[in-house]
């Protein structure tokens, strides 16, 4: 399928955080040069080695876009990342744009042997925007934990938490119905919140099970996680937990999970939440 | 000593400093290989013979704080962790790319000024170099998106608020 290659799926790594180091590098280099053409206007074809960096680079940015685009329609729409990768979409935009302007205005001048203020300023504000986008490229990875782990599982992670209230509020015991359980597929998971909790749903061997969404490691999401026999395993860090019970069944994690009760009432598939279960 | 130990780990910026550092030799000494890939080609002259060279020394001089902060960032990794031996493949490597794109620039100091095409062994070296060097960040890239290393780091405070208040059991502080 031409999204999991978009995903890297098939070389177990994202494509985009890769193709990147090119655009990074060689606008960098591209306004050094810029900058050593000032200083060293004796130096020969320095304003155009600039020019040819920054050609390479602007191609290796537009296609750098392509699998960047494809990780971001895959961040679940409420995960804090979305709005940080929103922000670097657009500022990376903007760097294409004005070195493509950039590469526009300097193409005409190849030979002088200082650059001039105009594409000069340019770079300067190429460089600038592209380090705070890059900077927010690397929160998405290093804080947020996108794309990490996510080779690992071949089902699509949920793409919206489903919010529930329970009916009775107050009550000892209360079902709450989940209607998109009904439909889920071997593997495929729901992520859900009622009255604070956040939970995956999962369907393992013809079972849905219910669990903690965050991992007890490091808190990394359940619901994007991979499942073998009755475990699932953490997207972070590798983690493995029994979702029947929650217990830890690989490490790093130490602490078990929360596990809720499954029921079906009235042919509909819900979540017994209890009093026990709010207040452990 | 600490404060600088802090630094090299980028404590500061919140993240980690390796993968940052590593884009600038990950983008130029492939890069020079296209140039001079180009050179040979006849397009673009003693131009690209120049930013070739000039790619390999600004690599070269990165890559002085890519393997500083690498070393730092591989010594927090327990021994007994898969990513340890991944780590020390990945630096082994790094440190033979490294050499070879010195000896690569060592070896073009004599006439990048006037040559209008790469010769034979440094554009051998290039290629040696770069597939080595695609190989070692294959490496460090399993590391980050397979093993997690760095990934919640620095941020785990943030993430435990946030499966608090999901209602999660969380590990003691």
């Amino acid at each position: 399928m031409l999204k999991d290659f978009l995903e890297g799926k098939s070389l177990r790594h994202p494509i985009h955080p890769m193709l990147v180091h090119f655009p990074i590098g060689l606008f960098l280099l591209s306004f050094l040069l810029d900058l050593a053409s000032l200083a060293f206007p004796s130096v020969p074809s320095l304003v155009r080695d600039s020019f040819y960096a920054m050609l390479l680079g602007l191609i290796m940015a537009l296609v750098a876009a392509v699998p960047g685009f494809v990780d971001y329609t895959d961040i679940r729409s409420d995960h804090p990342g979305k709005r940080t990768a929103t922000a670097h979409m657009i500022l990376n935009f903007m760097v294409v744009v004005v070195y493509g302007i950039n590469l526009g205005v300097r193409s005409s001048s190849l030979l002088d042997p200082k650059i001039s203020m105009g594409p000069f300023i340019l770079s300067l504000v190429g460089v600038g925007l592209l380090s705070v986008s890059g900077y927010l490229g690397g929160h998405l990875v290093y804080d947020q934990g996108i794309a990490v782990g996510r080779h690992k599982r071949h089902l699509p992670p949920p793409r919206d938490t489903i919010h529930l209230v329970p009916p009775i509020p107050g009550a000892d015991a209360v079902f709450v119905p989940v209607m998109a359980a009904q439909q889920l597929r071997e593997r495929e998971t729901l992520r859900v919140e009622i009255d604070g909790q956040v939970m995956t749903m999962a369907k393992v061997d013809n079972q849905i099970f219910a669990f903690q969404e965050f991992c007890t490691h490091r808190f990394g999401p359940l619901s994007e996680g991979k499942f073998e026999g009755f475990n699932v395993q953490c997207p972070w860090h590798n983690s493995c937990f029994d979702v029947r019970t929650g217990e830890v069944t690989n490490g790093p994690a130490k602490i078990n999970l929360k596990t809720f009760k499954v029921e079906v009432r009235e042919s509909k598939v819900g979540i017994l939440l209890s009093r026990e279960t709010k207040s452990l | 000593m600490k404060w600088l130990l802090n630094f090299l780990k980028g404590k500061w910026l919140g993240h980690p400093l390796h993968p940052i550092l590593v884009h600038v030799p990950m983008a130029m000494w492939p890069g020079a290989l296209i140039f001079d890939l180009l050179s040979k080609w006849q397009i673009g002259g003693n131009a690209m013979v120049r930013l070739s060279f000039y790619a390999i020394a600004f690599g070269l001089i990165a890559s002085v704080l890519a393997v500083t902060t690498g070393l730092i960032d591989w010594t927090g990794i327990k021994k007994e962790k898969p990513a340890w031996k991944i780590g020390l493949y990945h630096m082994i490597l790094n440190l033979v790319v490294a050499l070879l794109f010195a000896i690569n620039l060592g070896l073009r100091m004599q006439n990048f000024r006037d040559a209008s095409t790469i010769a034979g062994a440094p554009l051998l070296l290039s290629v040696v170099g770069t597939v080595l060097l695609i190989g070692s960040a294959y490496l460090g890239g399993m590391m980050t998106y397979h093993y997690g290393i760095s990934v919640a780091r620095m941020s785990k405070d943030k993430w435990r608020k946030i499966a608090e208040a999901g209602g999660a059991n969380v590990p003691p502080e």
